[in-house]
């Protein structure tokens, strides 16, 4: 090929490169900004999915992906910081991690996918090219390990970060728990989401490695405008959820005046569940498991899926409506002290077990200013809790998720001042 | 089999080239007057490149020869995370994981006059040029450039000083197979593994002359190195995996296994002649150093490799050396380019070379513990995170010291 030739056709793949990448942001934008306009219609718009919204990431009052909506799937990740890594590593992988979320939350590419060059790898790894943000949202935790005696990190440890404690019931598989970090990936696009966690994950490469995964699809929590979908159980879940800013302000978000005001604490509960057997359940024990109805959703004491539940009633015979020991007896915060807590869970399949069954169940995500309401409540469910014949509760974590970064900041940039 | 990229064809690199080209017509059409140099303070003169939203904004586009310092600011610019700056095709100087939040952070490289070009990418401008002025004194040691041609020469002695060894051990190996001796023969197997696994990056050029690459009757890789697993039928299997099938699961000699490793002995004669004639530029060190890590990653770390023998963390050790080796002979020309990387590459190293050496055993063949199903179980994910954190920096490697030519 002729000098002319090759430089001919570099131009030409230099426009397309530039060219293209700029027409697709533009067209992101364009369509973003309409579908925000959108965004906040009403009640008719509910369960829509509207693929072009984006979701806020900088500059906001609590971070993105606990009181957004839930989208309909979520990539849940967790790391550990490499043997030797140093609180420099640490604040470098947060920083190159918040410009690459930031990026992808408007559903652009965290860098050239084709850089010049032969030898030139790509900066993002390409299968999110032509998707729409999907309201991508991706929420960072530090586990308990980033505050060790490794990155000299101890006196900034959010006040009620620690290790969960043994808990009734735990079946914990070391493998499927903790982590330095987590990473929680929400999109309407399971590609979208995959993408985040993949790319995440290949900038931390040298400094941080995977250490489980869950990959959840069909929502098992609603938002303020969702319909209250059902976990793999059949059962509505979530009808419950805290719904509302005052809610959230008083039993998710922290207060006062540390560096994690505005953020809040992740417990995420890996729990399988007995497929077969709860299939051959007779629905009337079901129903009395959750104290609930199947279809409707309903409380035992009522008719209708919001109705609350009335705890104290009898039946003519004098036993209670609702066995104490139901699934929602033992997690209502009329049972509790008033604790509650925001549920964001995912239904999830890792296909099948060495024995051949259904293997799946429920990723727990729950999010709350005081990790000890989770470990009341989970106290009370692991001992008692007549579901218990049917799940296993098989991995755990828990995550300080520190507040939304400031644009031309990191998260937890307040660790490293 | 590793693929690695043979050379720089020049057609994206060309691109650059263009770019570039097109800047300076651009900015000499344009410019009314000459612009001021950067300032010098401490002997250098002092560039400050700012990275806000999508932009990418130089404030001095000349500088004196010498040495020039670029700092370089990301203050909002979330899809940059690297500036380089270029000359002709080649990278003289860059930074990388900029992300905003950071600190400012800087390279110094020392330039002589003429034109090189910061570019920046994902950002606007993607490329702008920078010209620099006047002449400087000659690099302490050598330039980046030089460097990095003397180390790939140094490289391509140590290739067929491998290639020499590889065939003392086969002609040994051959030797005991042909004697019937299975126990001196599975000595001398584990003994001359290395060898191939250590330059196995380079097969690109391991062909027979008068061949095509395309023809596997006088690709040298596959004669010598073929699996099981990928046999070409209209060449038939030969080469050291057949020979290990017949010492290690048949635990016999037959007469075939005797025109195996004949085979095998010519073959490798063949290569030796071969690799002589080779020559590298520094991508092909970079790129092959990448490429002999992910033949760790798929083929030592999950036992493919030596199906039979269980001695693929023998492989895995010639790899290793290997890519470290190539990697010495960049890492002085690199250093200069970008040392920050130079570095983190360097102790990656020693790390893979740690986690590996946790699994020496002086009383197994080849010193390092069999590759069973169990031991695998046990340990494969501990060495897969090393060699993991090892290969992303260097896969970095070879566009950052690629020639562009």
């Amino acid at each position: 090929m002729s000098p002319e030739g090759e430089e001919g056709r570099g131009l030409r793949r230099r426009q397309l490169l530039t060219g293209g990448a700029a027409g697709a942001a533009g067209v992101l934008l364009g369509v973003g900004g309409s579908a925000v306009a959108r965004s906040g219609s009403g009640p008719d718009s509910r369960d829509e999915v509207d693929l072009d919204r984006t979701v806020a990431f900088y500059d906001q009052a609590h971070p993105a992906g606990i009181a957004t909506e839930p989208q309909r799937y979520a990539v849940f990740m967790t790391f550990d910081l490499a043997d030797g890594a140093t609180a420099g590593d640490l604040r470098s992988l947060l920083a190159l991690w918040t410009a690459a979320i930031a990026q992808m939350a408007e559903g652009k590419p965290v860098g050239p996918v084709a850089p010049p060059g032969d030898s030139s790898t790509g900066t993002d790894t390409g299968e999110a090219l032509g998707l729409v943000p999907a309201s991508l949202t991706v929420t960072v935790g530090l586990g308990p390990g980033i505050f060790d005696d490794r990155f000299g990190l101890a006196a900034k440890r959010p006040a009620l970060l620690a290790r969960l404690p043994a808990l009734p019931g735990d079946d914990l598989d070391p493998a499927l728990s903790g982590g330095d970090l987590s990473v929680q990936a929400c999109a309407d696009d399971p590609q979208v989401a995959y993408h985040a966690v993949r790319n995440l994950a290949r900038i931390g490469q040298a400094t941080a490695h995977t250490r489980w995964v869950v990959m959840g699809f069909g929502r098992a929590s609603a938002g303020k405008h969702q319909q209250t979908p059902r976990n793999l159980l059949g059962f509505k879940d979530g009808t419950r959820n805290l719904k509302t800013s005052a809610e959230r302000d008083q039993f998710v978000w922290l207060r006062g005046r540390g560096w994690m005001r505005g953020g809040t604490y992740q417990v995420v509960r890996k729990i399988r569940m007995h497929i077969e057997n709860w299939d051959g359940d007779p629905i009337s024990d079901q129903e009395q498991i959750f104290g609930r109805t199947k279809v409707e959703g309903a409380p035992l004491t009522g008719a209708e899926e919001f109705d609350t539940p009335d705890f104290a009633r009898r039946d003519a015979a004098g036993r209670p409506v609702i066995d104490p020991l139901a699934h929602i007896a033992l997690a209502a915060h009329e049972n509790n002290g008033g604790v509650r807590i925001l549920r964001r869970s995912y239904n999830y399949t890792d296909g099948l077990n060495a024995e051949g069954l259904l293997d799946a169940g429920l990723l727990f995500i729950a999010y709350m200013n005081d990790p000890r309401h989770f470990v009341t409540l989970q106290t009370r469910l692991g001992a008692s809790d007549l579901l218990n014949e049917y799940i296993q509760h098989i991995g755990s974590a828990i995550f300080a998720i520190p507040p939304a970064p400031r644009r031309g900041g990191y998260i937890a940039q307040a660790l490293f001042g | 089999m590793t693929d690695t990229s043979r050379s720089l064809l020049g057609l994206r690199p060309a691109v650059l080239a263009a770019a570039g080209l097109a800047a300076y017509g651009l900015s000499a059409g344009t410019s009314l007057a000459a612009p001021a140099a950067a300032p010098v303070k401490n002997g250098a003169s002092q560039v400050s490149i700012k990275l806000t939203g999508n932009t990418c904004k130089v404030d001095h586009s000349t500088a004196k020869a010498g040495p020039v310092t670029f700092r370089v600011t990301n203050v909002s610019a979330t899809g940059i995370t690297e500036v380089e700056l270029l000359q002709n095709l080649r990278i003289v100087g860059e930074r990388e994981n900029l992300a905003p939040g950071l600190p400012a952070s800087s390279f110094t490289v020392t330039l002589d006059g003429g034109r090189y070009t910061v570019y920046c990418p994902g950002g606007k401008p993607e490329n702008q040029p920078f010209t620099v002025t006047g002449k400087a004194a000659p690099s302490p040691g050598g330039s980046a450039a030089q460097l990095l041609a003397a180390g790939t020469k140094s490289y391509a002695a140590w290739v067929s000083s491998q290639a020499e060894a590889m065939r003392t051990a086969v002609n040994a190996l051959a030797k005991a197979v042909n004697a019937g001796n299975l126990s001196e023969a599975k000595k001398n197997y584990v003994l001359a593994r290395p060898f191939y696994e250590k330059i196995e990056s380079d097969v690109d050029g391991f062909v027979m002359p008068g061949f095509k690459a395309t023809d596997n009757h006088g690709n040298l890789d596959y004669l010598i190195d073929m699996r099981a697993s990928n046999i070409d039928k209209k060449v038939g299997w030969s080469g050291f995996h057949a020979v290990e099938r017949d010492l290690y699961q048949r635990g016999a000699i037959t007469s075939k296994t005797k025109s195996y490793a004949n085979a095998l002995k010519a073959n490798v004669g063949t290569l030796v002649t071969v690799v002589k004639k080779l020559s590298y530029k520094p991508e092909d060190l970079g790129n092959g150093a990448a490429g002999l890590l992910e033949e760790v990653q798929a083929n030592k770390i999950t036992g493919e490799e030596e199906a039979y023998s269980h001695i693929d963390l023998v492989d895995f050790s010639g790899n290793l050396e290997g890519a470290q080796q190539a990697f010495a002979n960049l890492q002085p020309g690199l250093a200069k380019i970008d040392k920050a990387l130079a570095a983190t590459v360097d102790a990656q190293f020693t790390k893979a070379r740690d986690a590996l050496n946790a699994y020496r055993d002086a009383s197994s063949p080849g010193g390092y513990i069999a590759w069973t199903t169990t031991n695998r179980k046990k340990y494969a994910k501990k060495l897969s995170r090393a060699v993991l954190a090892l290969q992303r920096p260097l896969q970095r490697i070879a566009q950052k010291v690629a020639t562009g030519t």
